[in-house]
């Protein structure tokens, strides 16, 4: 067996505001990937998905600091690093980042091309002429003959499946290690969505990057695309089994309820109606004490708001609740 | 060639937007100093025409009615008269008692308020604005081309290195934040809330009066004759440093604070997020953000630059300077309505030149609105 | 009310509206405590000293009394001409956003000329010819016509991006007219961003007045602090060093316009991030 690509252990961030309040945004994650490795990650929007991203990527950009635990990417270590360095050796060599709504991810005063190869001056000595030769051979496998007018046209002249699928290739064209990919095919509608999946297929297949992490919220399509499911809550992965084991038979109550949010036209559902999750997520910016989801927990017991719980296996997955059934 | 038709036909777009904006403005420089209660020719005659005789009193007005306009001309350059005739009682001394005469002096036909639009619209495109009330029988071009040269290198630098002062320390503020912008956002907020021409009153007040260290008025030292030398340009230079300041400094201040808002923007926005994450240079992505923060700030600028060029030319007044701005306090002052609508013609046709011109820059740095143009066009 | 607590928290609309409603109510109140008058009562420029704080303008007039006069002025002129402007660009605006079509772009259209015509010019133009009769109310009036154009190009620009939000469609299915639709859904959703508008309107207008009185064309029936300005610069109190002439009303004018900027600045940053959803 080889060694994981991609190693994160008891990682914890946290946000300092201006009045000095910290808001413990990520709590103790940790997870492995193996190359050729998709695991997905769910959860409600603000649950600290966003805010992992940046951890996983050594990208400490005040007012976001990491509280303790460790990142390695192919293993090497990407905390403690000076933010010059993360930006030189492992953005987008190492770990690089496809971002939600690519909509408005490319400057719309630049032409593809000029983004492209300010990627590639800023980790690579090579100058603009080199570097745009090289676009055209990674483009020309994405697009064909449509290659050129991809490269030559400014974001506004391209259409919302054009435009992702050149912030992907914009994404990959150094070949990181890693890439994760924040809600890559919200906001497109279902044939493009397909291409862009096939897309993130092909490339991984090609071997351009070797694992990634897949965000999302939409759980049916994670069933698909990913080996394995964590799933967030509060800042803490609250489950996590192979896609099968969390879509098929969630144990947390908080899975379960995401799955009867979410999947209640499945077949199999007892309940067609989407059942929204009542109440809100507790304040980060406090000490909490017991379980964080026992708030709105259906099946929450008293003491559930006293004990903290911990991740334990159970039926072949991690879950972290006791009374999992 | 594919690419230099999109461009040309958005700059004919824009030219003719420009023209028409110019055809209204001239319609309402025409039509304002209309609506009020006083008719301008009766002040004028009422203080020119004391002491003269009935007849030379007569001469005088024919003159000026001829003068502005108002009444018809036939093709000779001549007064249109009524040709039917008249008789006026004339107060005949010998007889002790008013007789009838035949009018010598038959009524001119007066021109209707829309013959009247037409001869101006007329007389402005071919360069004439008429003749002043006040340095009478000067025409108001030559007084008002002597006046632009000066109002232009006045307020040209000014806006320009205003509005570049004012955009690279508002980019600075929003980018770096901390402690510079904590101090520089409300000192700059509070420059921005000095209307230009009470600073410019400060100023001369301090440097001028108290302290002495530069000139308190005027655009050179009145013993020197204008001309090409040293001496005079020196006093020129002299003469500028206050008026330059009192209007560089609030600009600036009221751009600053613009881009920094901008600029604070765009920070937050996708694409500076996502270039980060891909590690892009940090002085690349700057670049990125200026650029794009400027631009609504061009469009800004464009927008206020009538406001800006009013507020400075109440500095030149300030000032003395002999630019437009007294041009047109002294045409308020003495009622020279030719003037006051002269002053205003060209102000508002300046006004529409920068403009158009920024307007085309903007059109050359973002290729949104270029696109757009071919999106809406097609 | 959320909103406001918010408001109260941003210490920069705390010192706006403090400074703003504070000179307001020194504007109205202190005609109870000090007794104003135009009388001669000095001599011509008297120093600030006991009995005349402030000094004594050309006229021997106490410029406590003056500078009364004028705030209450300013400020009359600054809520006249804010709500005009407000007001007309308001209902253009959103109803022009709304709408969209050529009733829009004729709106349009006609805001953006209006905009680029300088509206200082506009305001000479017609303060000149009312050379008789040229009241504060007369200036209020035009200044807010022509300063419209602003709060209509804001406000369109908002009420265009909320049309196409899914519960304005919703509406629309379930029949209801645009003149419902604009009360019900969009004023609210803009009243926040209206009243920002207002309050640099109001600015706007004390400004226009200032330097329309600094030309000599401002009111005949009243002190204004830009007559007061106005008479202090061709009374040639600038060159005899007769700071009292000039700086205390170019202090209030100055502070008026910065509390206001305070306002809407604060306003903005507690605003922005729900517009932008």
């Amino acid at each position: 067996m080889s060694n994981p690509t991609f190693e994160v252990e008891h990682l914890s961030l946290h946000y300092l505001t201006r009045f000095g309040e910290k808001i413990h945004a990520v709590t103790d994650v940790s997870f492995e990937m193996k190359q050729g490795e998709i695991l997905g990650i769910a959860g409600e929007s603000g649950c600290g998905k966003s805010t992992l991203v940046n951890g996983l990527m050594g990208l400490f950009i005040p007012p976001l600091h990491p509280t303790s635990g460790e990142v390695k990417v192919g293993g090497e270590s990407l905390m403690n690093r000076t933010p010059q360095d993360i930006r030189e050796h492992v953005l987008s060599r190492r770990v690089s980042m496809i971002p939600q709504g690519a909509f408005n991810a490319l400057n719309p005063t630049r032409k593809v091309k000029d983004i492209a190869a300010d990627v590639i001056v800023a980790h690579e000595k090579a100058d603009r002429k080199k570097a745009y030769d090289r676009l055209g051979e990674r483009f020309e496998l994405f697009f064909g003959a449509e290659a050129k007018r991809i490269l030559n046209a400014y974001p506004v002249q391209l259409t919302a499946g054009e435009r992702q699928r050149s912030v992907i290739g914009i994404s990959t064209l150094l070949n990181p290690e890693m890439v994760i990919a924040d809600e890559p095919t919200s906001a497109l509608d279902v044939s493009t969505q397909k291409i862009v999946i096939k897309m993130i297929f092909d490339l991984l297949d090609a071997g351009i990057f070797k694992s990634m992490i897949f965000i999302t919220h939409e759980l049916p399509l994670l069933r698909h695309v990913a080996d394995n499911i964590a799933i967030m809550y509060a800042g803490e992965f609250v489950e996590k089994g192979t896609a099968e084991q969390i879509v098929f038979s969630p144990k947390h109550p908080y899975t379960q309820a995401l799955m009867g949010a979410m999947l209640s036209a499945e077949p199999g559902q007892k309940s067609r109606k989407p059942v929204a999750i009542e109440g809100a997520p507790p304040s980060l910016a406090e000490a909490i004490v017991g379980c964080r989801f026992a708030a709105r927990c259906p099946v929450a017991r008293p003491e559930c708001r006293q004990n903290k719980q911990e991740l334990r296996m159970f039926a072949d997955r991690l879950v972290r609740c006791d009374y999992a059934e | 060639m594919l690419r230099q038709h999109p461009t040309a036909r958005f700059i004919l777009q824009r030219a003719g937007w420009y023209l028409l904006t110019f055809l209204v403005a001239v319609t309402i420089n025409f039509f304002l100093p209309r609506l009020g209660t006083s008719n301008p020719v009766d002040i004028i005659l009422a203080k020119s025409t004391g002491g003269l005789s009935a007849q030379a009193a007569r001469e005088k007005e024919e003159s000026y009615l001829k003068e502005f306009g108002l009444v018809k001309l036939d093709g000779h350059g001549n007064i249109r008269r009524d040709t039917t005739i008249r008789m006026v009682k004339v107060w005949d001394a010998s007889k002790q008692a008013s007789v009838s005469k035949p009018d010598t002096l038959i009524k001119p036909i007066k021109a209707s308020s829309l013959d009247q639009f037409f001869t101006y619209v007329k007389m402005s495109l071919s360069g004439d604005l008429g003749t002043s009330f006040q340095k009478y029988p000067k025409k108001v071009l030559d007084v008002i081309v002597q006046a632009v040269p000066w109002t232009i290198a006045l307020q040209l630098p000014t806006i320009v290195f205003g509005w570049i002062v004012g955009n690279v320390l508002g980019a600075l503020a929003a980018y770096r934040r901390g402690m510079f912008d904590r101090v520089f956002f409300p000192v700059a907020l509070l420059i921005s809330s000095i209307p230009f021409f009470v600073f410019g009153m400060l100023l001369v007040y301090y440097f001028a009066v108290v302290l002495g260290w530069f000139p308190a008025m005027g655009g050179y030292a009145d013993e020197i004759i204008p001309s090409f030398s040293f001496e005079f340009f020196g006093s020129v230079a002299y003469h500028y440093v206050l008026p330059f300041f009192s209007i560089f400094l609030i600009l600036a201040g009221g751009q600053a604070i613009g881009m920094r808002s901008m600029g604070i923007y765009e920070l937050g926005t996708d694409y500076i997020k996502y270039a980060k994450w891909l590690g892009i240079k940090e002085s690349r992505v700057l670049i990125y953000l200026f650029r794009n923060a400027m631009l609504p700030q061009l469009t800004g600028l464009a927008l206020s630059l009538g406001t800006m060029i009013g507020g400075a030319l109440i500095t030149e007044m300030i000032f003395s300077y002999p630019g437009l701005g007294m041009a047109m306090l002294s045409a308020i002052q003495n009622n020279d309505y030719p003037m006051i609508q002269g002053v205003t013609l060209i102000i508002t046709t300046c006004v529409l030149i920068a403009n158009f011109t920024v307007d085309i820059m903007i059109g050359f740095l973002d290729p949104r609105v270029k696109a757009g143009l071919q999106m809406g066009g097609n | 009310m959320k909103l406001l607590k918010n408001l109260l928290k941003s210490p920069m609309f705390v010192i706006g509206a403090g400074l703003f409603f504070g000179t307001i109510l020194v504007a109205l109140l202190a005609p109870l405590f000090y007794s104003v008058t135009l009388d001669r009562v000095g001599e011509q420029y008297a120093a600030p000293g006991m009995g005349h704080w402030l000094g004594t303008d050309n006229l021997g007039r106490d410029y406590i009394s003056l500078l009364i006069m004028g705030l209450r002025s300013s400020l009359y002129v600054g809520f006249l001409a804010g709500i005009i402007a407000t007001a007309v660009g308001t209902l253009l605006g959103i109803y022009g956003g709304f709408k969209g079509g050529w009733i829009d772009d004729l709106l349009n259209m006609l805001t953006n000329l209006f905009i680029v015509i300088p509206s200082f010019v506009v305001l000479i133009l017609i303060s000149a010819s009312f050379k008789d009769g040229r009241s504060l109310t007369l200036i209020g009036l035009i200044i807010g016509a022509t300063t419209w154009t602003w709060s209509a190009r804001a406000v369109r620009a908002q009420s265009s991006a909320l049309k196409s939000r899914d519960h304005i469609w919703l509406a629309r299915i379930n029949g209801d007219g645009t003149l419902a639709i604009l009360v019900k859904h969009i004023l609210p959703y803009l009243l926040s961003y209206v009243f920002m508008v207002f309050i640099l309107q109001i600015a706007s207008g004390i400004l226009s007045e200032a330097a329309i009185s600094m030309i000599g064309l401002g009111p005949l029936d009243t002190q204004s602090l830009g007559v007061i300005l106005n008479d202090a610069k061709s009374n040639g109190a600038l060159g005899d060093g007769v700071w009292w002439a000039f700086i205390p009303s170019t202090v209030l004018i100055t502070m008026i316009v910065f509390a206001l900027y305070l306002i809407n600045t604060s306003m903005e940053g507690v605003f922005n991030p729900r517009l932008r959803k």
